[in-house]
């Protein structure tokens, strides 16, 4: 059956009740294996100094019109954008590892809203996803990153960020379940996001690429969210395909595709396996 | 329309691509008692118990639990069972206390009725020694405790246990019989697998044996075990020469079942210890040297055997 019935007694308050108590316990939980976290703390601090200043030495990099651009204030938008896509592998792992180890099959076999139970999933892990994106906002304020934005484009960064973050969670729990092995999850997802993240402008401009790289960057979802961050933060404007000419609209664009093809293939798979 | 029959389905099954996990199965479980599907690893146990608790689709035919679809009424069966699957499905990094309290409120109890039913549970199942510590850290028997009492936050009309004490010590597997008993002279209609004859003979008021998904026999314990006979005595000798001997002189007098690799023989003993004494005295008399004379409960390759003329094709893990 691929149906999934809404029953007639589910109440929101119910649901948000059940979602409650879901996020609630995986909260519980991270005082005890506080090395789940390790992606979203230690790993964001090492990448931006590791970048910052290895390759921060080295790299000149010049906006469009040909200006100077001081290293952090390149970066950092690219990090923030690394760092999200980098969640769909940690939302992978913990989805596979409880999907494996039965706790979620008792709580299907409750009374409890199916859709409930993914939501609380992707729920707690967009607030440790958060934390890793505060943690890399910091880090680079600390490094001396300078954006440029008012309350405006604050408000606008971090409604990019949530759209997205709520993208590559999906995703991530997707990836989870059809995979349901947590080192499967990693291999892929490591196979797949990191030559991604590093072909969308993150580190280096897309523009000095050779070809074959520079076209995958060009149309890299990444790409559009580094973009758009970079935009949104330092008024830099990025160019080279219709995409980068509108970041921000490809941006929401490929969010709103990603969570409308994930979204029901998640709960699909989910309500029948 | 639920009254007398728990769980009620007709022609269930269940396919996974080519492979028949459950084939054409009819069961009937009356309201109140205890009833135990028996078969090796991989004989569709499993499959079965996760179709009845919603977690997987049938193929084909259908299933009702209390008087509830499957399918098309999960939330009603959802309501009415509580499921205690194969592996003990806790959260290893909370405290037994935690997650019996999570059960409880995850079921719709308030905070202050969870907290008050948890210590009623952990009363009862006396875990109360090791309630706070991780379950990651407490034994196999306690953990299995703690999920058995994790099923019981409500007051379920069927219980449905999926193995319970498969690679628990003997000591712990008493424990969970007990634990069982108690739950059933409550009222409670409960419906549990195995792989172990002695568990569905000690638990069950009715037993279906089942195999490749398909049922192959069925009844109570006592008219399952009085087709399958009851103990036997089995006679394992040091050398083949040994065993020709024997053989020999036994097999005027007794019904001998004979392995002649294995150089064992295995002879019906109804009448128990009296049979295992008449069979060492004949032994004795051969002069023959044996390693091994014992008195030993049917297992359940005995009752494939029996039954349906076969052994089990699938190698059953261990035996009871």
């Amino acid at each position: 059956m691929t149906t999934i019935s809404l029953s007639p007694t589910v109440t929101p308050r119910r649901f948000t009740g059940e979602v409650g108590l879901l996020v609630g316990r995986g909260f519980r939980m991270l005082p005890r294996v506080p090395e789940r976290l390790l992606d979203v703390t230690l790993q964001p601090v090492v990448f931006t100094l590791l970048f910052l200043y290895v390759f921060g030495s080295a790299l000149h990099i010049t906006d469009p019109a040909g200006h100077p651009v001081r290293y952090q204030d390149y970066l950092l938008p690219g990090l923030i954008g690394q760092q999200l896509v980098f969640g769909l592998i940690g939302t992978g792992t913990a989805t596979a590892n409880d999907f494996a180890s039965g706790v979620i099959d008792r709580f299907r076999s409750l009374p409890v809203h199916r859709l409930a139970i993914l939501t609380a999933q992707v729920v707690g892990q967009v607030l440790e996803q958060v934390l890793g994106l505060v943690i890399v906002v910091g880090i680079g304020l600390i490094c001396g990153w300078r954006p440029t934005f008012g309350i405006g484009g604050f408000l606008e960064l971090v409604g990019l960020v949530l759209l997205g973050l709520l993208a590559s969670t999906w995703l991530g729990v997707l990836i989870g379940m059809v995979f349901r092995s947590s080192d499967a999850v990693q291999g892929v997802g490591f196979s797949l996001v990191f030559p991604l993240s590093f072909l969308a402008g993150t580190f280096v401009p897309i523009q000095g690429m050779a070809l074959v790289p520079r076209v995958i960057g060009e149309w890299d979802p990444i790409a559009a969210l580094v973009a758009s961050v970079r935009r949104v933060c330092q008024g830099t404007p990025s160019s080279g395909s219709w995409m980068l000419e509108h970041p921000e609209l490809a941006m929401v664009g490929w969010c709103v595709l990603i969570i409308a093809v994930c979204v029901p293939l998640a709960l699909r798979r989910f309500s029948r396996s | 329309m639920t009254s007398t029959r728990a769980v009620v389905t007709e022609g269930l099954t269940r396919r996974f691509g080519d492979f028949t996990a459950v084939d054409e199965l009819d069961l009937e479980v009356a309201t109140g008692s205890v009833f135990a599907i028996l078969g090796p690893n991989g004989a569709g146990k499993t499959t079965t118990v996760r179709m009845l608790a919603t977690l997987t689709a049938p193929t084909s035919g259908r299933a009702a639990v209390c008087g509830h679809d499957v399918v098309t009424e999960a939330e009603q069966v959802r309501r009415s069972l509580s499921l205690t699957g194969q592996f003990a499905a806790l959260e290893d990094n909370l405290t037994c206390r935690e997650n019996l309290v999570l059960m409880a409120r995850l079921r719709g109890h308030s905070r202050k009725d969870a907290a008050t039913i948890t210590d009623r549970l952990i009363e009862r199942f006396d875990i109360v020694e090791f309630a706070d510590k991780l379950v990651k850290s407490v034994s196999g028997g306690q953990r299995r405790r703690t999920d058995l009492a994790a099923s019981l936050v409500i007051q379920p009309q069927l219980l449905v246990l999926d193995e319970p004490t498969t690679g628990l010590d003997p000591r712990s597997r008493m424990e969970v019989w007990s634990s069982v008993r108690e739950l059933v002279s409550d009222g409670v209609t409960v419906l549990l697998t195995t792989q172990y004859l002695e568990e569905a003979d000690q638990l069950a008021d009715h037993v279906v044996l089942i195999d490749h998904g398909r049922a192959v026999a069925s009844g109570t314990p006592y008219q399952l075990k009085a087709q399958i006979g009851e103990q036997r005595v089995d006679v394992v000798t040091s050398d083949v020469a040994a065993f020709d001997a024997l053989v020999t002189a036994l097999s005027g007098r007794f019904t001998l079942t004979t392995n002649r690799e294995r150089r064992s023989l295995s002879i019906p003993a109804p009448d128990e210890t009296a049979d295992l004494a008449a069979v060492a005295k004949a032994v004795h008399a051969t002069g023959v040297t044996v390693d091994e004379l014992a008195l030993r409960r049917p297992t359940l390759d005995d009752a494939f055997l029996a039954l349906t003329g076969s052994p089990s094709s699938h190698p059953a893990e261990e035996t009871a």
